[in-house]
């Protein structure tokens, strides 16, 4: 006989749940930080996860896979592949690692909350691998864009984007401060650890990193696959909460919070996943469409994954097959116009061969998305750029914090979904966000969304060059331009001649 | 823009480009990392939000100040790599221990006497190392700067730690002992023998000192000195005198991890005493935590066979500690 099996000892480690004496239970276990569901302790204590680790196993894998992770970035140091790197892959890193280093960091502070206040013991120790996890995603994810920040300012912004307040940021805050850092451990780890893990990041090991390897950026494409084996660990916390909330006649609760997290994180995601797909990434080297990508592993495998756990599929669901035909291609138009006000270079790359593949993608492209690119390719190849910059500020949903886009063309749906609500009227972009905030308007409502503080004397006077100083444009580095240098439009002019 | 910044080329992150040394591999993935500390308000939604108004008493509204708790450093500098390779192989150590032991029949050489002390002072302490796991935690999620919190993380994961080796043993004594109780006494004692009463007490308090300060000085400076020296060392003498080479020897890897502990406790007192008033703020928490470190201290070693003066050594030596930071008694 030599070493124990982990399962010989598995369970008593996990057992360490007692009846306090010196303070009374609640005191330790607020329910506004456990369990606000009342569900008793015993229950709680039923908690079984899916995937088991110790911890000697945990440092052992984790030692493994962050020397091949880390060495492959010693091999990039030496090679050239950012010297002449495509701007619009330049510009995936960029929006990617801005958008994800400190968010992951602050998972961190989300894990620890159930390995605080998870009311079971099995919740409290996995946590504990879930959040040096996340300090792994956080710290891979700052020295990987370090290596580039000589080259490149913008690089600056994974560290710096989110102590800024650009509108990128506000929203991508607002959710996160939402969803995973104000909810207690109970509802946190149903929206974060399964609406927003097993349901959505998916979508960014798949989707980017088999685009990393297509672009020959094997660095990328290596630390998102490792990151990703983590989260398919701890992402695995959700669903036995899940059970347990519907063995304890919250079902109703549970759905609600599944189906609030996974529509703020989509709003998101299809920016920071979807423009990328559908433009960033060089034609040559795209493999699948945004939404070809989000039928295939979301709405086929989520809806799947939610129904077997005895949910319902989102009320929103239709809802949702209409925002992946429309939500990036808005955000790809608005923030391409807005150039000047995001931290990476974000290519148009709507030249001809790219609108047909668009078309192909998603039939009526043309005659919808196309038509507002007419105007701008006209311009265009016509000289005249500043025409390219919008002259209207947006109106920006007061929930998602997103700018209000509708399809243009034939079927332009002027939609402007509003809510009176103690004297003050908010603007949504859809159906669903307008229904979260319905659900707790009192947490929702003194935000401001980065429109609301130009009229508020926040940003005092709102002048142009004031509002990108206090989006941090030209503070951490130079706003965006067009990655391609518009040479996208080149196509049209050999078109013309011909 | 009149007074734009100069955007020149950048060698490292911005924020780290003032200082004069190239930044370390730490550093890098290290500082300045929380965006809930950048604002008045900690988290973008209502500000009587229950989340916010936590953090703003418990957090923000410390009487313990410093207007720059980013300048935190952990002295042993570790990071999530490092931390790893360091335990990876801390922890083949103990696997060499444990096989070894299991090999030469150690556990059957144990007298009935200290198999009796090993179900009462050993096996129950998970309940114990869990809690200072969750405390730990909670110091992750308040502590006002990232440096710290990821001290506080590792100190968490280290706990998980010797919850796990502790669950081990027990389970492996069971089989050499099956009529001792191990592997389901433990709760029982942890909640009603007088040994574990003074620790018990300790925690459950310490678990809703929720200002993160006092957390820091209740747990740190108080629960984790008292357990280092009235479980870690005292048990491990008492293990040294009982022939159980292997507890000692288990209890000594532990040791390590505490080590570890109170480098960066030291350097948190340190930075802290910086600002007036601070200091103050400190003593009085040691005042009211180390009479609760002191008792069950006593508690415990009470339960220690010969144990001689073993619970006034375990409360000097703790002392010391504090002492040592210019936080004696
Ligand atoms: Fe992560
Ligand atoms: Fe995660
Ligand atoms: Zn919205």
């Amino acid at each position: 006989m030599a070493l124990l099996d982990r399962s010989d000892w598995y369970d008593i480690a996990r057992d360490t749940n007692w009846t306090p004496g010196y303070v009374p239970r609640e005191e330790i276990f607020p329910p506004q930080l456990s369990d606000p569901y009342g569900i008793p302790v015993e229950q709680w204590e039923t908690f079984d996860e899916p995937y088991k680790v110790s911890y000697r196993e945990y440092v052992k894998i984790q030692r493994e896979k962050d020397s091949s992770a880390y060495s492959v970035k010693a091999a990039l140091s030496r090679s050239k592949f950012h010297d002449d790197l495509d701007e619009g892959w330049a510009s995936v890193l960029k929006l990617h690692y801005g958008a994800v280093a400190l968010t992951e960091y602050q998972a961190c502070q989300f894990q620890a909350r159930m390995v605080r206040f998870g009311p079971s013991p099995s919740m409290r120790n996995m946590a504990t691998y879930g959040m040096l996890d996340e300090l792994r995603h956080a710290q891979l994810q700052l020295f990987f864009p370090h290596e580039l920040v000589s080259r490149d300012r913008q690089y600056d912004w994974a560290h710096e984007a989110a102590h800024t307040k650009n509108w990128a940021v506000l929203g991508g805050r607002h959710a996160i401060d939402d969803i995973m850092m104000c909810r207690d451990a109970v509802t946190g780890t149903i929206m974060v650890s399964f609406a927003f893990e097993t349901g959505l990041t998916n979508l960014q090991m798949v989707g980017l990193s088999t685009d990393a390897a297509n672009m020959g950026d094997f660095t990328f494409a290596n630390m998102i696959t490792s990151i990703q084996s983590d989260e398919a660990r701890h992402a695995q916390l959700g669903s036995p909460a899940i059970e347990i909330m519907i063995n304890n006649g919250k079902k109703k609760e549970a759905q609600q919070a599944v189906d609030v997290a996974f529509w703020r994180m989509w709003r998101l995601f299809a920016i920071t996943v979807g423009i990328p797909m559908d433009y960033y990434i060089p034609l040559d080297q795209r493999h699948l469409s945004f939404k070809e990508f989000m039928h295939e592993w979301i709405i086929r495998q989520y809806d799947r994954q939610v129904r077997d756990l005895g949910l319902e599929t989102p009320w929103y669901w239709d809802l949702l097959a209409d925002d992946i035909e429309n939500h990036h291609h808005c955000q790809q138009g608005g923030i391409w116009s807005w150039r000047p006000t995001v931290w990476w270079n974000p290519p148009g790359a709507v030249g001809p061969r790219e609108r047909e593949w668009l078309e192909e993608k998603y039939p009526g492209w043309n005659d919808s998305y196309g038509t507002y690119w007419d105007v701008i390719t006209d311009n265009l190849l016509h000289g005249r750029e500043e025409k390219t910059h919008p002259e209207c500020i947006p109106i920006i949903c007061n929930m998602c914090q997103i700018p209000i886009s509708n399809r243009p063309g034939e079927a332009w749906k002027a939609r402007a979904l509003q809510l009176e609500h103690e004297g003050r009227r908010y603007n949504f972009c859809t159906e669903p966000c307008r229904w979260i905030f319905t659900t707790d308007p009192d947490r929702y409502k003194h935000h401001l969304t980065i429109v609301d503080r130009m009229y508020s004397g926040e940003i005092d006077p709102p002048t142009l060059d004031n509002v990108l100083t206090y989006m941090g444009i030209g503070v951490v580095s130079e706003g965006g331009r067009d990655g391609h240098d518009y040479s996208w439009v080149d196509g049209f002019r050999t078109q013309a001649a011909e | 823009m009149t007074d734009a910044p100069d955007l020149k080329p950048l060698k490292t992150w911005s924020h780290l480009a003032g200082q004069r040394r190239r930044p370390s591999e730490y550093e890098i993935v290290s500082t300045n990392l929380l965006w809930s500390t950048d604002d008045e308000l900690p988290w973008s939604l209502s500000p009587d939000m229950d989340m916010n108004q936590w953090y703003l008493k418990y957090r923000d509204g410390s009487p313990l100040k410093h207007v720059d708790w980013d300048a935190f450093r952990d002295p042993d500098g570790l990071v999530y790599r490092t931390y790893n390779i360091l335990q990876d192989g801390q922890e083949a150590y103990v696997d060499g221990l444990l096989d070894e032991h299991n090999a030469s029949g150690h556990d059957a050489e144990l007298s009935a006497g200290w198999l009796d002390s090993l179900a009462l002072l050993y096996t129950p302490a998970r309940y114990m190392l869990h809690a200072v796991q969750m405390s730990s935690a909670y110091l992750v999620q308040m502590a006002p700067a990232s440096t710290i919190v990821n001290c506080a993380m590792l100190q968490a994961a280290d706990q998980l730690r010797w919850v796990s080796r502790t669950a081990y043993r027990t389970k492996e004594l069971s089989l050499t002992a099956p009529d001792k109780g191990f592997g389901d006494k433990e709760r029982a004692l942890w909640e009603n023998d007088p040994a574990w009463q003074g620790f018990r007490e300790l925690m459950e308090r310490a678990l809703v000192a929720y200002d993160w300060g006092e957390q820091f000085v209740a747990l740190n400076l108080v629960a984790k000195p008292a357990i280092d020296e009235a479980f870690v060392r005292q048990l491990g003498q008492a293990a040294h005198r009982a022939g159980d080479g292997l507890l000692r020897q288990l209890l000594d890897a532990q040791q390590a991890d505490s080590v570890r502990a109170r480098n960066w406790s030291a350097a948190l007192v340190a930075l802290a005493l910086q600002t007036d008033g601070n200091k103050q703020v400190l003593a009085d928490w040691v005042a009211k935590w180390a009479p609760l470190g002191d008792a069950a201290s006593d508690a415990f070693c009470a339960a220690l066979p010969d144990a001689g003066d073993a619970a006034a050594q375990a409360k000097d030596e703790a002392e010391a500690f504090r002492a040592g930071l210019g936080l004696g008694r």
